[in-house]
C-alpha cells in the first residue's frame, strides 16, 4: 500500500511539474530561511552555556544607587575586593575568579609576535569554566605567576603546533611566560573569549595599583560558581549591603546574575533584567516561523486547489474500500515526500548561503553533520513542516463523500475551502507587507543617522594604538610622521574619537552645587593638535598649545557642557577637575562620540601627557592613501619593531556603530523579499489553477465577445482584492510596530505615508504582475480548445 | 440475496428538499441480472449508490444475505463493500496515475491480499479480460472500451458477490458497448449477481429483469423471458 501511495505521489508530482516545482522550491526557500534563522537563534541561545555546569556560574553585578536611594543603573563590572570576600565568607560559593580582559595584546615566540586577546584571571577560573585541555594539567596550570595557557589556535599561530608545553612566550615584549596549558579554542558564542590566559598574581605585579583592594573602582569582571543547591534569591539578600560595609561612602549594591542568561537578558531597569538581545532572538524566531508558515500556506493552498482533480481518486479509492485513515496517511506521505525533497534542496541552499549569512552577521555558524542532534532537529522540522503543510489537504481531501467526489459535486464551490484559502493568502501577504514596511523604515532610519553631521572631518582620519616603544617616543613619532609628508596633523589621546572611552563625575564650576557633582561628563585626555587634526569646530577660545605652559592645568568644554554649567562667558573661568583647579581655554561644538542614535553626555577635554593610548592622524591629501599608509607603517615599525602596526580608518569605526541596525536592515530586507517571493510563488500557482478551472467560463465569455482586457480584469480582480485586504490589515500593525521601534532611538526619522504607499503599491504591483501573467495566458487561449476540452 | 424495504432518501439544499427515493421495495436473487431504468432524476443512481453503501438513506431496510446493512457504521460499511461488492462506472473511474495492472490490483490491496496471491489474481483476470498486452499502460493510453474492460476487471478481481454497474456503456460507442454488455452477461452466466442502471433498453435487454423507476417509486417490473429461462 505504501509503495502504491508513493507511486501515486511521485507520478502526481511529475504530472503537475510546474506546480510541484512551485511547491517544492517555495517550501525549500522557506525551510532554508527558517533553518538559517534557527541556526542563528540556537547560536545565541547557547551563548555562555557550553559547560555541563554552566548553570551554576554567576556574574557579580553592581546596582548603582542615586542620592535618593533609587537604583540609577546596573553595571556588569565590580571592584577587585568583592570576589575574595565572597569566596572567603560565603560557603555557597565553590569557586571565584576575577578577570581583567586586556583586549588585544602582544604575545611573541621570539620574533614571531601577534596581538591576541589577553586575559588575567584567578586560578579558580579553571574550576568555573570547563576548558578542554589538550596539554597541561587543569589543576596546576595557573599556579605560578609566570604560567600561561594558550588556546589551540594561538599555539599554532606562535609555534605551528599545539605540543608546546613548557615552551617560553614573551608578553608585551617585556615578560617571559612558560606555557603550562594548551586548551581547545573558546567557542565564538562565549562572552569571555581569550587567546591566552595569565594568572592574576602576575597582573598584580604588572599593575601595582590593582593590588589595593577596591570596592568602588569597577574595573573588573568577577565570576563565581555556586553550589547547585544554593538559593540564589536568598544569597542575593545575604550579600545586600556588602559594599557599603567595607566602603560606607559607596552608592552601590552587589548581586549575582546567572552568567548564561546575561548575554540575552543584559538590559536592566531598576536593577531587574528587562530584556536585551533576547528581543532580537525572538524577532528572528518569529521571522523563521513566519517564513516557514508562508511556505506551508502555499503548499496547503495548492493542494486544496488541486482537490478537484484528486477528488476522483478519493472517490474511487473510497468505493474500493479505502478508509479515511488510509487516505489521510496517503496525503500525509505525499506531503512528507515533498517536504523531504524541499529539505534536500534547503540544505543545498543553506550550504551555498551560509558563508554569506555568516559574513553578514559577523559570526561563524556551521552545521556539524556528524552531530546526531542536527539530524534529529532536521527530521523534526521536516516532519512538523510536512505535517502542518499536509494536514489541511489530507483531512480536507479525505473527507469527500465518494458519491459527491465521483460526480464532482459539492466541493467545486466549497465555500469553506475557498474562504480558508483566501484567509491564508491574506495572512501571507499581510506578513510580507509588514516586513516590507519594516525594511523601508529601518533603511530610512539608518540613512537618517548616517546623514547626522558627525561634528568633525571624518574622512582621511586614521588611528592606531599608542603602545610599546611608541608610548615614550610619541614626540619622535609625530615629528617623523609630519616631516615624511604622510600626515598633516597628529595628536595622542586617552581614547578614540569614535567611541566613548571614559566618563567621570565630581566636576565643580562657578555656581555648581553638591548635587551637580554627581553629574556625569564624558572625557578625553589629550595634549596638542586635537582640534586641528580632527576639524572639530572651535566656538570660543583656543586649544591646548605648547606656547602656554599653563595649559597643563587647562580644559576645553563642549558647548553642551557649557550649557549645562550655565556659564555665560566660559573662557577664562576656573573649574575643578578631580579636585584640581583648571582654566577653561576653549569651547568646541558637540560632536558624535558614542552612539549616533543617542545624545552624548556633555564633554570635557583635559590635558594629560601620561594618559594616552591612541594616536590619531590626518592623512596628507597630496599623496595617495596607500602611499601615506605605507609610510606611516614603516615609520611606526622602525620605532616600535616588536609590535605589528594596526591602522584603522575613523570613518570605518564610525560606520561600525551602525552595524547592528544595518544587519537588522539587511535581514529584514532579505527575509521580507523572500516572504514576498514565496507569497507570489503561491499566488502564481493559485492564479494558474484558477485560470485552468475557469477554462470553460473563459471560452464561453470569449465566444460571447469578451475582450482580453476584460477577461484579465475578471481573473485578476479576486486576487487583487485579497492583496488589498492584506494591505489594509498590515498597515496599522506595521505602523504600530515600527513606530515603537523608532521611538526607542533618541534621534529617529518619522514614519511617513510615503513609506506605506511605496510598500503597498509595490506589493500590489508585484501581485498584479504575477497574476496577470497567468490571466493573459488564459485570456489569449483559443476558446474552441477550451470548449472542446469540456 | 438483496431485500430492500421502504427505502427513502431525501436531498436537502438550503432552499429545496428533493425526494430521490420514496419508499422503494425490491429484491434481487442470487445470480440474477437486474436492470434499473427510468428518466433522468428518477432516483436510479441514488438507489445504486445506496445499494453500494456509498450513500445513506433516511429510512428503510436493506438486507444483504439476511444481514441488515443500514445499521452499520462507516468502517463496517467500507469493509462490507470491499469484501462483497464490485463497481463499474459510466466514466470508468480509473486512477490516472496508476497502470492497468496497478488499478486492478488496488481493491486486492484494500482487502489485504498477499503480494503473490495478488499477482496471480490480477494476471488471471487480465488474461480473462483479454488485456494482457495493456497491463503496463496508463488509462489515458487506452480506448474507452479498453478502459471499461479494465474497470470491469477491477470490479471482478475480488470475486464479489454483487457487481453494481452505473451506465457501463454510457461513454462507449455501440460496438464497444456491446462488447462490455456481452462481458457482463458472461459474468452473470458464471454466477455473479449484477445490478445495472441504464438508460438504454438495448442494454437492459441483456438482463433477466427490468425495474422501472419514476419519481423515486418503482412503477413497474418486467421479466425478460429469454434471459430468465436461461436462468431457470
Amino acid at each position: 500500500m505504501f509503495k502504491l501511495n508513493l507511486k501515486i505521489a511521485l507520478r502526481n508530482l511529475w504530472k503537475n511539474r510546474t506546480s510541484s516545482f512551485i511547491n517544492v522550491s517555495g517550501l525549500a526557500i522557506g525551510l532554508a530561511a527558517c533553518l538559517l534563522l534557527l541556526l542563528y537563534v540556537s547560536y545565541e541561545w547557547s551563548f555562555d552555556k557550553q559547560g555541563k555546569h554552566s548553570g551554576d556560574v554567576y556574574r557579580v553585578m553592581t546596582n548603582y544607587i542615586d542620592a535618593n536611594g533609587r537604583i540609577d543603573g546596573t553595571g556588569e563590572q565590580t571592584g577587585n575586593a568583592i570576589g575574595p570576600v565572597l569566596k572567603e565568607d560565603y560557603p555557597g560559593i565553590k569557586a571565584m575568579s576575577r578577570i581583567s580582559a586586556q583586549g588585544k595584546e602582544l604575545i611573541a615566540n621570539g620574533m614571531q609576535g601577534f596581538k591576541r586577546e589577553a586575559f588575567f584571571a584567578d586560578k579558580d577560573i579553571l574550576n568555573i569554566f570547563e576548558y578542554d585541555f589538550i596539554y597541561g594539567n587543569q589543576q596546576t596550570a595557573l599556579d605560578a605567576p609566570n604560567n600561561i595557557i594558550l588556546t589551540e589556535s594561538t599555539a599554532k599561530l606562535l609555534f605551528g603546533t599545539t605540543d608546546v608545553l613548557n615552551k617560553s612566550v614573551r608578553y608585551l615584549n617585556k615578560l617571559d611566560f612558560k606555557v603550562t596549558g594548551v586548551i581547545k579554542d573558546i567557542p565564538d558564542n562565549s562572552s569571555n573569549k581569550f587567546d591566552f590566559l595569565m594568572p592574576w598574581s602576575i597582573y598584580e605585579q604588572i599593575e601595582e595599583w590593582a593590588k589595593t583592594p577596591a570596592w568602588t573602582n569597577n574595573n573588573w569582571t568577577t565570576l563565581v560558581k555556586m553550589d547547585p543547591a544554593a538559593n540564589i534569591k536568598e544569597f542575593n539578600k545575604s550579600i545586600k549591603g556588602l559594599i557599603r560595609k567595607h566602603e560606607p561612602e559607596a552608592y552601590a549594591e552587589p548581586f549575582l546574575f546567572p552568567f548564561g542568561e546575561l548575554h540575552l537578558h543584559g538590559v536592566f531597569t531598576n536593577g531587574i533584567s528587562s530584556g536585551g538581545k533576547i528581543e532580537q532572538v525572538r524577532l528572528f524566531m518569529g521571522l523563521a516561523i513566519g517564513i516557514l508558515l508562508i511556505a506551508c500556506i502555499n503548499f496547503m493552498n495548492m493542494a486544496t486547489a488541486k482537490s478537484e482533480k484528486r477528488a476522483k481518486e478519493v472517490g474511487i479509492k473510497k468505493t474500493l474500500g479505502a478508509t479515511r485513515g488510509s487516505l489521510v496517511t496517503q496525503f500525509m506521505i505525499e506531503s512528507l515526500v515533498l517536504t523531504l525533497c524541499s529539505a534536500i534542496m534547503a540544505i543545498t541552499l543553506i550550504e551555498v548561503f551560509l558563508p554569506l549569512f555568516n559574513n553578514l552577521l559577523g559570526i561563524a555558524l556551521n552545521i556539524t553533520y556528524s552531530n546526531p542532534l542536527v539530524w534529529i532537529c532536521l527530521a523534526g522540522v521536516v516532519l512538523l513542516t510536512g505535517f502542518i503543510a499536509g494536514s489541511y489537504p489530507a483531512f480536507y481531501l479525505s473527507s469527500f463523500n465518494p458519491v459527491q467526489a465521483l460526480k464532482k459535486k459539492g466541493f467545486k464551490r466549497g465555500w469553506s475551502a475557498v474562504n480558508l484559502r483566501q484567509v491564508l493568502v491574506v495572512g501571507q501577504f499581510s506578513f510580507a507587507i509588514i516586513l516590507i514596511i519594516a525594511t523601508i523604515v529601518i533603511y530610512k532610519q539608518i540613512q537618517f543617522i548616517k546623514d547626522r553631521p558627525v561634528g568633525y572631518q571624518i574622512s582621511e582620519l586614521i588611528e592606531m594604538p599608542l603602545e610599546g616603544e611608541l608610548k615614550g617616543k610619541f614626540e619622535l613619532l609625530k615629528e617623523k610622521l609630519v616631516s615624511s609628508g604622510a600626515v598633516s596633523d597628529v595628536y595622542r589621546s586617552s581614547s578614540s574619537i569614535s567611541r566613548t572611552g571614559s566618563n567621570f563625575w565630581g566636576m565643580e564650576w562657578p555656581g555648581s552645587t553638591e548635587t551637580d557633582k554627581q553629574f556625569v561628563f564624558n572625557q578625553i585626555a589629550t595634549t596638542y593638535d586635537f582640534i586641528k587634526t580632527t576639524g572639530i569646530k572651535l566656538i570660543q577660545g583656543r586649544e591646548f598649545s605648547p606656547q602656554f605652559a599653563s595649559d597643563t592645568a587647562a580644559v576645553m568644554l563642549s558647548s553642551s557642557a557649557v550649557k549645562h554649567m550655565n556659564l555665560a562667558k566660559p573662557v577664562g573661568q576656573l573649574v575643578k577637575y578631580q579636585g584640581k583647579p583648571c582654566t577653561v581655554i576653549g569651547v568646541f561644538e558637540d560632536f558624535i562620540l558614542g552612539s549616533p542614535f543617542k545624545r552624548d553626555r556633555p564633554m570635557v577635554v583635559i590635558f594629560s601627557e601620561e594618559w594616552n593610548n591612541i594616536v590619531t592622524m590626518r592623512l596628507n591629501s597630496v599623496n595617495s592613501v596607500s602611499a601615506n599608509m605605507a609610510m606611516i607603517e614603516s615609520i611606526t615599525k622602525e620605532i616600535n619593531p616588536a609590535y605589528p602596526v594596526e591602522l584603522s580608518f575613523v570613518d570605518q569605526l564610525y560606520a561600525d556603530k551602525l552595524k547592528t541596525q544595518k544587519v537588522l536592515g539587511v535581514l529584514s530586507n532579505l527575509f521580507g523579499g523572500l516572504a514576498i517571493f514565496i507569497s507570489c510563488l503561491g499566488l502564481f500557482g493559485l492564479a494558474a489553477y484558477s485560470a485552468e478551472q475557469r477554462t470553460k467560463e473563459i471560452g464561453v465569455r470569449k465566444v460571447l465577445g469578451a475582450s482580453v482586457a476584460s477577461l484579465m480584469q475578471l481573473l485578476s480582480f479576486s486576487f487583487l482584492k485579497m492583496v488589498t485586504l492584506s494591505i489594509v490589515i498590515a498597515i496599522p500593525v506595521a505602523y504600530y510596530i515600527m513606530n515603537n521601534w523608532l521611538n526607542s532611538f533618541e534621534f529617529h526619522t518619522s514614519l511617513s505615508w510615503v513609506v506605506i504607499l511605496v510598500a503597498s503599491g509595490g506589493t500590489l504591483a508585484i501581485a498584479l504582475f504575477t497574476v496577470s501573467f497567468q490571466a493573459y495566458k488564459a485570456a489569449k487561449a483559443n476558446p474552441v480548445n477550451a470548449l472542446k476540452y469540456e | 440475496m438483496i431485500k430492500i424495504e421502504n427505502l427513502e432518501k431525501v436531498y436537502k439544499t438550503e432552499e429545496v428538499e428533493t425526494t430521490a427515493l420514496n419508499g422503494i421495495n425490491m429484491h434481487v436473487k442470487t445470480g440474477e441480472f437486474v436492470s434499473i431504468m427510468g428518466p433522468s432524476g428518477c432516483g436510479k443512481s441514488t438507489l445504486l449508490n445506496v445499494m453500494g453503501l456509498l450513500d445513506k438513506p433516511e429510512s428503510g431496510s436493506y438486507k444483504f444475505l439476511e444481514t441488515e446493512l443500514l445499521t452499520m457504521n462507516d468502517r463496517e460499511r467500507s469493509n462490507f463493500r470491499k469484501q462483497n461488492m464490485g463497481f463499474v462506472f459510466q466514466n470508468f473511474n480509473l486512477i490516472d496515475e496508476l497502470t492497468v495492472f496497478e488499478n486492478i490490483e488496488l481493491p486486492l490491496i484494500y482487502n489485504k491480499v498477499g503480494v503473490t496471491e495478488r499477482k496471480r489474481l490480477v494476471n488471471e483476470i487480465i488474461e480473462r479480460m483479454n488485456i494482457v498486452n495493456r497491463s503496463g499502460h496508463f488509462p489515458q493510453q487506452l480506448s474507452g472500451g479498453q478502459q471499461q474492460r479494465v474497470a470491469v476487471a477491477r470490479a471482478l478481481v475480488t470475486k464479489p458477490k454483487l457487481v453494481l454497474a452505473d451506465e457501463p456503456t454510457g461513454n462507449l460507442d455501440s460496438s464497444h458497448g456491446n462488447e462490455v454488455m456481452e462481458l457482463l452477461c458472461e459474468l452473470n452466466e458464471q454466477g455473479t449477481t449484477i445490478v445495472m442502471v441504464t438508460h438504454s433498453s438495448h442494454d437492459a435487454s441483456f438482463s433477466n429483469r427490468i425495474i422501472n423507476l419514476k419519481d423515486g417509486h418503482v412503477i413497474s417490473e418486467k421479466i425478460n423471458k429469454t434471459r430468465t429461462e436461461e436462468l431457470i
